[in-house]
């Protein structure tokens, strides 16, 4: 399991992760949800050993990333977001190196080569040079090169960016196996729907600091019942806000000159009454849009903001 | 272990797919060198040229005049071919020989006779050398035929002089009488011939050195070349590693960024040690140079070449960006090839020149390359400049490591 407590990462006067908490279980998938430069990729650098946390500490199987770097890393399975290969290695070289590097040799080294080539669907191209693949096929073979010494914890950062479909739904499926097999995954993206399929349990981060987190459910049930409600037209912000202020059922998330994003209990049944509600507040509606609770509904319920901005 | 030793083969075997690149490392010196080579003195064969003789007096004398040109060493270096006056010039005119000598009839009358002649020499005005050489040898043969005459010129005049009998011979009296005169003049001569009085002592800097061996001269600092070349191309790849992620993916690792380092820098080495391996072969037994301590020259050379890579990757690590860092290893490079005797050997430079860039570190590791050849290096004192290089190293690499580790990795 990962263990992550009051983790602080800052670069001069930026604060990349400010006192971030979380615990990834074994057995499961825990997903780090945020948009880019939310600080899940310093996330997982400070995890991984590569950079050094500020303050705070993280513990993989009950071992100090800092203090017990060799010990923790050890069980590490570490599949970066770029693609880390050797690009002019044929693909089993590169698997034999990385699997020499957490310390697997002989036999059993040769043994699990042919293991993860054959479930990234890559034996066949063991020795092709990784400058002929594609990039899917270039990622599935980043992601063979983290597991191939079998480790307890993996970590994912983004692995499905720029993979076609084929590719994406092979390398979930190879998630999720390694999950069942009772390794800890933690898995960060921007795909709210990946992240929705995907992970047992999820923290939402951004700016550095995590916002929301638990299963899929308990994050649903913040949102309650209500659904997410956008109008585009123009709007008097103070005149919003005060049409709203007795209604329980409607609370008022964003509002700008152009654009209003409303949480709203049972919008479809509401619709009639928004509408007045919105003439009386001098608003001009060009168009409206319902949106049923879902994980970027939270987000945006949470920060104002949509998780791909 | 396992690990070094697999970071040693995986960029070998990544090498070994980019041969262009080591081609150049090393065809670069290798050109340069073959090419300062050639132009400061390669060519071992001297100066030769052809002289022309149009001899138009057909007697003794001339016939001695000519021949002086056919013996010692001007007969290796000046071909001569009589011809008749007409084909001489014309031969002169298309620069076909050196000079065209003119030995008018009556030669022989005015040398027996102390009376003035003149003979002609025309130079070949496209060549410098070799017309030179036979204008000063004329000039000297010109001037003993002037003492020969004074020494010799009665018996000499009675041999001209003679005229056979019927039977073509000449009459055993006048042969008794020159021999009697030729043995009484080199009695009366023999105090200041034999020995000689004034004595001619050649010394040359060095004592019993050798003769200048450009090749020997130039070789090691081919050498030196070489691996400089080699230390700044395979610098690079750490800029490679970390655009390629492969860096940050090792850190991640339980294994050490030094061994990484490390097993890294064995394999430029090992690169270096067989690239400088096949040129010491090439040295001295392709092209014959004279080269003592060949097995300490490799060891020591490998050394070096580990510690100038070791430095380049610093300087690398220390560069904004990759475009930078290969600007910044070129501009070291090419003032410690200049000043460390890896362009000119140091024994073409200004002393003052060649001290400073002895103390330049390839200048430094060159000066002791020369005196493992020069077989004037004792083994204990490789022994400790190779522990002093391996400190070295030590030292580059931790500071590498912190580096890596620090910001480069992460930026």
């Amino acid at each position: 399991m990962i263990e992550v407590a009051q983790l602080r990462k800052e670069y001069g006067d930026l604060v990349a992760v400010g006192g971030v908490s979380f615990t990834a279980e074994t057995g499961a998938i825990f997903g780090l949800l945020g948009p880019n430069g939310a600080g899940k990729t310093t996330t997982i650098g400070c995890i991984s050993g590569l950079l050094e946390p500020t303050a705070g500490t993280v513990r993989v199987r009950g071992h100090d990333v800092v203090r017990e770097g060799t010990r923790a890393k050890a069980s590490l399975g570490v599949v970066p977001q770029e693609i880390a290969l050797y690009e002019d290695l044929s693909a089993g070289e590169n698997v034999r190196f990385w699997g020499q590097a957490y310390g697997l040799g002989g036999s059993k080294l040769r043994a699990r080569m042919t293991d993860v080539l054959e479930i990234t669907g890559l034996l066949d191209r063991a020795d092709d040079r990784v400058d002929q693949f594609s990039g899917g096929m270039k990622r599935r073979l980043n992601f063979a090169c983290g597991i191939v010494h079998e480790p307890q914890v993996l970590l994912l950062d983004e692995p499905t960016v720029g993979v076609d479909p084929q590719s994406r739904v092979r390398l979930l499926d190879l998630v999720r196996e390694q999950a069942n097999q009772g390794v800890c995954v933690l898995y960060t993206t921007h795909y709210m729907e990946e992240a929705q399929s995907m992970c047992d349990r999820l923290a939402i981060i951004d700016h550095g600091h995590i916002i929301a987190q638990g299963s899929l459910e308990e994050l649903q049930a913040q949102m309650g019942e209500r659904d997410l409600v956008r109008v585009s037209g123009s709007f008097d912000e103070n005149d919003l806000r005060r049409v709203f202020s007795r209604d329980e059922d409607v609370e008022v998330v964003t509002v700008d000159d152009a654009q209003a994003t409303l949480s709203v209990r049972q919008a479809s049944s509401k619709l009639p009454t928004l509408l007045a509600a919105l003439t009386r507040a001098d608003s001009e509606v060009r168009d409206i849009t319902v949106s049923q609770p879902s994980l970027e509904s939270l987000f945006i319920k949470l920060t104002g903001k949509e998780l791909r901005e | 272990m396992r690990f070094l030793l697999a970071t040693v083969v995986k960029d070998l075997i990544r090498r070994r797919r980019d041969p262009i690149a080591l081609l150049l490392w090393t065809g670069i010196p290798l050109a340069i060198g073959g090419l300062i080579f050639l132009a400061f003195g390669g060519d071992d064969a001297g100066p030769s040229g052809r002289l022309l003789v149009a001899d138009q007096d057909h007697t003794v004398l001339s016939a001695l005049l000519t021949g002086a040109y056919q013996q010692g060493p001007l007969a290796e270096i000046i071909e001569v071919e009589v011809v008749e006056l007409e084909e001489g010039h014309e031969r002169i005119d298309a620069g076909e020989a050196s000079g065209l000598l003119i030995i008018p009839e009556g030669f022989s009358a005015a040398v027996l006779e102390s009376e003035p002649f003149e003979i002609s020499l025309v130079r070949n005005p496209a060549q410098r050398i070799v017309p030179g050489i036979i204008e000063e040898s004329l000039s000297l043969v010109v001037e003993s035929t002037f003492y020969l005459q004074r020494l010799f010129g009665e018996p000499l005049d009675v041999i001209v002089g003679t005229q056979p009998d019927d039977a073509n011979v000449v009459p055993d009296s006048t042969v008794a009488s020159v021999s009697v005169a030729f043995d009484q003049i080199v009695d009366r001569t023999r105090p200041y011939l034999f020995p000689p009085v004034i004595e001619l002592e050649t010394t040359s800097p060095g004592g019993d050195e050798e003769g200048f061996d450009f090749a020997r001269l130039f070789f090691p600092s081919m050498l030196f070349m070489a691996l400089l070349f080699m230390a700044q191309g395979l610098s690079e790849d750490i800029w490679r590693e970390r655009s390629q992620g492969t860096l940050r993916r090792v850190i991640a690792t339980p294994q050490r960024v030094a061994t990484f380092l490390v097993g890294k820098l064995l394999a430029g080495a090992m690169l270096m040690l067989v690239v400088i391996g096949l040129g010491l072969i090439a040295g001295r037994w392709v092209f014959g140079i004279e080269l003592h301590g060949l097995p300490m020259a490799l060891v020591w050379t490998t050394f070096a070449g580990m510690m100038l890579l070791a430095m380049m990757v610093l300087v690398q690590l220390f560069a904004s960006s990759e475009r930078t860092g290969n600007i910044l290893t070129g501009a070291a490079i090419f003032p410690l090839a200049m000043l460390g005797g890896s362009f000119f050997p140091f024994e073409a430079m200004p002393d003052w020149l060649a001290s400073v860039g002895r103390y330049t570190p390839n200048g430094w590791a060159l000066t002791k390359l020369n005196q493992v050849f020069a077989g004037e290096l004792p083994a204990l004192d490789l022994l400790q400049s190779i522990a002093a290089v391996a400190l070295v190293i030590v030292v580059f690499v931790w500071l590498s490591m912190r580096r890596i580790r620090g910001r480069f990795a992460h930026s």
